[in-house]
């Protein structure tokens, strides 16, 4: 990990020199050893405050789209980031040509506020990153986790009632904080739809009903495009488990429409397109 | 009081609700259980008019659009076939009968198949009963 | 007046709370431990290091209302809601959090206006103080004056020991509650000599802090500063920080209307958010993340010493733990003063 660290020092020193990237999106250090933090190096003194542990979770593609379009940017990222670039790239938030990719080959980071580690039951865990120009040292090897799925068996066995049961109790506890929305990468929209007030699609207050409104329709706006990395499900202080429900959009897609998000940049987008012949079972 | 369910329909201009107003001048008999909005395309029903829907009471809620390969502007409802059938994934992977939620492709001509899913589809939610989970909780008169 | 009550006679005694008034105490949920009414005695707990959001919800609860309507065609009817609350007792609550009540109250009640909601429930609400008995890392309340173990403004001061919870009346209030509750024993000799040690060594636990001298000024001067971009850089912009804050007080007010009729509600706003600034013409004042983070700090540790003469904050940690980047509102409030 140390030698992780090393490498993307010495490469975000290299890139800010010569120049081809402006800034470097990486992770920098917080006020402990346990709570890193997402870290924008601007300059070359920049480059002694990037550190890379196994606490440094951030999807630091959330950043991207602060960015004009056109900066040149150097972004670190874990296999789940690097399908998020993909997706950027297919929406044309950022161009692949100004963006330099630096891989990290490394799983099984630990969330800094649950002491646990991250596996495929919260989020996707590929073992290395699936875009990248530079891999900051040898790929991991693969390992038989199952599928990231494995973990909705639960969920999807129970009875309809239960189930509303589960996620109606989730859903009261939400205090519409927005971390989740304001962490996830693909949730760029300004101003995004829960903030309108013509039309007002749910109240301001935390109801069920209105958190229900507010969330079902940000599941659905991510059908396609979330890449599993759980993002939302970490910085959701009341440990709300959004990611499960993006899991089962996630699943229903790649079942119905035989793709899997992020994996490729020459993909379309499923709810951006269609075949002639999907069938008109899906919809029963 | 005997339940008596209350329906959202969202019509395409072209074939669904052109198809409903068939029925009505041929005077095809169906129940007034659905109350239909028109919209210009199956393709400009959000996803987000259906689970308000819901919330605003509806105890089901029913898309019409033209047959496949029919779409006034071409390609529509190929579209909305996808994003419906997410939809519909999503309200029942939160808890909700599925069976509240259809999608119909009924063309201009076809009041009767309209009169038909109409009945049917009232049939079936009045089976099922009221929809209490994602109603707003509060007496609001629909 | 010291009483005492074995900690498990808990449930007899939080009994007897309920009867005396609405009662606030943590309760464990799925997330962390969090105030809330209690109905059933059991629900209540006191192992806990400090609850994840602050108690500011017993006296400015998230959602507040005010008046409820319905629309008629000419006329609309209208329900004010009465604001005489029942007597409240707010139990197990942190010496930080009970400072932070001081400080709204500065805002809510003294600024020249008195907001009835606030003041209403305030007035008649027991506030019964609860000692730490250890330090998170994020905590800094040691910055304010505040120790782990300090009764200012508490009417009733418990300590737990290992077999009892101690309570001691600090307030004619207190007093009036303890004695009124006759589950609770008198505390031996032993028990007094315990709640004053624990005093002795909450005063000497030792929390992160950082000298507030010149601090209000130096922020002030230093508005314009690119320092702002830089340390605002990791922000999400969620509300995270100011929800759980107990001195962040910010509120919106909405109509929400259905069908006719609707209630108009106080609502939680946090300056974090996009549309905080959003004015109706659809200009923004604070359309960067660096402008709305200088103004959570600023706010704190800036204005409002200029309005009040105090920090609102007390270093309760709860932004630091609960920020999804792990931005530490003291390490930014430091590293400004250092970078002036
Ligand atoms: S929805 Fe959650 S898991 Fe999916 S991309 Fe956004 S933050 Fe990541
Ligand atoms: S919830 Fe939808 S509108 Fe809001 S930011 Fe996310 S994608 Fe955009
Ligand atoms: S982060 Fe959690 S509490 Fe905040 S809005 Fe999202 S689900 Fe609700
Ligand atoms: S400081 Fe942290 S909690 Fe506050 S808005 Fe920024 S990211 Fe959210
Ligand atoms: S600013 Fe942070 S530390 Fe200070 S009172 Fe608020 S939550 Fe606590
Ligand atoms: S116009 Fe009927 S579905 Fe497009």
């Amino acid at each position: 990990m140390k030698d992780i660290e090393n490498r993307l020092k010495q490469e975000a020193k290299r890139l800010l020199e010569s120049g081809e990237a402006e800034v470097v999106l990486a992770y920098g250090r917080g006020y402990d050893e346990k709570h890193p933090m997402p870290y924008a190096a601007k300059a070359v003194s920049d480059v002694d405050n990037i550190v890379f542990d196994e606490y440094c979770t951030f999807n630091m593609t959330r950043y991207l789209t602060e960015y004009p379009l056109g900066t040149k940017i150097a972004i670190a990222v874990k296999s789940c980031d690097s399908r998020t670039l993909i997706v950027l790239m297919q929406e044309e938030k950022v161009k692949r040509e100004d963006i330099v990719i630096l891989g990290i080959p490394y799983r099984d980071m630990i969330d800094s506020k649950t002491g646990k580690a991250i596996d495929n039951s919260t989020a996707c865990n590929l073992p290395n990153p699936v875009l990248y120009d530079i891999l900051l040292g040898d790929e991991v090897t693969e390992r038989d986790d199952g599928s990231p799925y494995d973990v909705l068996k639960e969920l999807e066995e129970m009875e309809l009632d239960v189930r509303w049961e589960f996620w109606s109790k989730e859903f009261s506890k939400c205090i519409r904080c927005y971390a989740c929305r304001k962490a996830c990468p693909m949730c760029y929209c300004d101003p995004c739809f829960i903030d309108q007030s013509q039309p007002r699609w749910a109240d301001k207050s935390p109801s069920l009903e209105s958190n229900l409104m507010f969330h079902l329709t940000r599941f659905y706006h991510l059908a396609g495009r979330c890449i599993d990395c759980g993002e939302c499900s970490r910085a959701c202080p009341v440990d709300i488990p959004l990611h499960l429900f993006h899991k089962k959009v996630s699943k229903e897609c790649e079942e119905m429409f035989d793709q899997v998000s992020g994996m490729s940049l020459d993909d379309k987008q499923v709810m951006v397109d269609f075949k002639m012949e999907d069938s008109d079972e899906i919809l029963l | 009081m005997e339940f008596e369910p209350k329906i959202l329909g969202i019509a395409c201009n072209w074939c669904t609700y052109t198809g409903a107003d068939l029925a009505g001048t041929t005077r095809v008999q169906y129940p007034h259980n659905v109350r239909v909005a028109r919209v210009m395309c199956s393709s400009r029903v959000n996803p987000a008019f259906i689970f308000r829907a819901f919330q605003l009471g509806s105890d089901g809620v029913l898309i019409g659009g033209c047959e496949p390969g029919d779409c006034h502007y071409s390609t529509g409802n190929y579209y909305a076939r996808r994003r419906l059938a997410i939809t519909k994934k999503i309200l029942e992977f939160a808890g909700l009968e599925p069976e509240r939620f259809r999608v119909e492709w009924i063309s201009a001509s076809d009041g009767i198949k309209f009169a038909e899913v109409v009945k049917e589809f009232t049939e079936e939610i009045r089976a099922l009963g009221p929809q209490t989970k994602f109603k707003v909780k509060k007496d609001i008169e629909t | 007046m010291l009483k005492k009550i074995g900690l498990e006679k808990l449930n007899e005694f939080v009994s007897a709370l309920i009867e005396k008034g609405t009662l606030f105490a943590p309760v464990k949920g799925d997330a962390g431990v969090d105030f809330q009414e209690i109905k059933n005695a059991g629900d209540v707990t006191l192992d806990f290091y400090n609850t994840l959001q602050s108690p500011k919800c017993v006296f400015f609860p998230q959602t507040d209302d005010m008046v409820r309507y319905r629309l008629k065609k000419e006329t609309t009817d209208i329900e004010e809601i009465s604001l005489d609350f029942e007597p409240r007792i707010a139990f197990g609550i942190r010496p930080c959090d009970v400072k932070s009540f001081e400080i709204m109250d500065k805002l809510f009640t003294r600024g020249g206006i008195v907001d009835p909601y606030w003041e209403s429930r305030r007035k008649n609400t027991t506030i019964m103080g609860y000692a730490f008995d250890a330090v998170d890392p994020a905590d800094f309340y040691g910055a304010f004056g505040i120790h782990a173990a300090d009764t200012t403004g508490s009417d009733v001061f418990m300590v737990k020991g290992e077999k009892n919870l101690l309570l001691k009346a600090i307030t004619e209030k207190g007093e009036k509650l303890l004695s009124s509750v006759d589950t609770l024993e008198d505390a031996l000799e032993e028990d007094r000599k315990y709640f004053e040690e624990r005093l002795k060594k909450g005063a000497e636990l030792e929390t992160r802090t950082l000298s507030l001298e010149g601090v209000a000024g130096k922020l002030r001067d230093m508005f314009g500063s690119p320092y702002w971009e830089k340390v605002a850089a990791p922000c999400l912009n969620c509300g995270v920080c100011t929800f759980v804050c107990p001195t962040c007080h910010c509120f919106d007010i909405q109509d929400e209307t259905l069908f006719g009729e609707g209630t108009r509600r106080k609502i939680w706003d946090s300056c974090m958010f996009t549309d905080f600034t959003l004015e109706a013409s659809g200009h923004n004042p604070r359309t960067q993340k660096s402008q709305r983070l200088r103004q959570r700090v600023n706010h704190k540790f800036s204005y409002y010493v200029t309005n009040f003469e105090v920090t609102s904050c007390v270093g309760c940690g709860r932004c630091t733990r609960s920020c999804p980047v792990n931005i530490d509102i003291l390490t930014v409030v430091e590293e400004a003063v250092e970078s002036v």
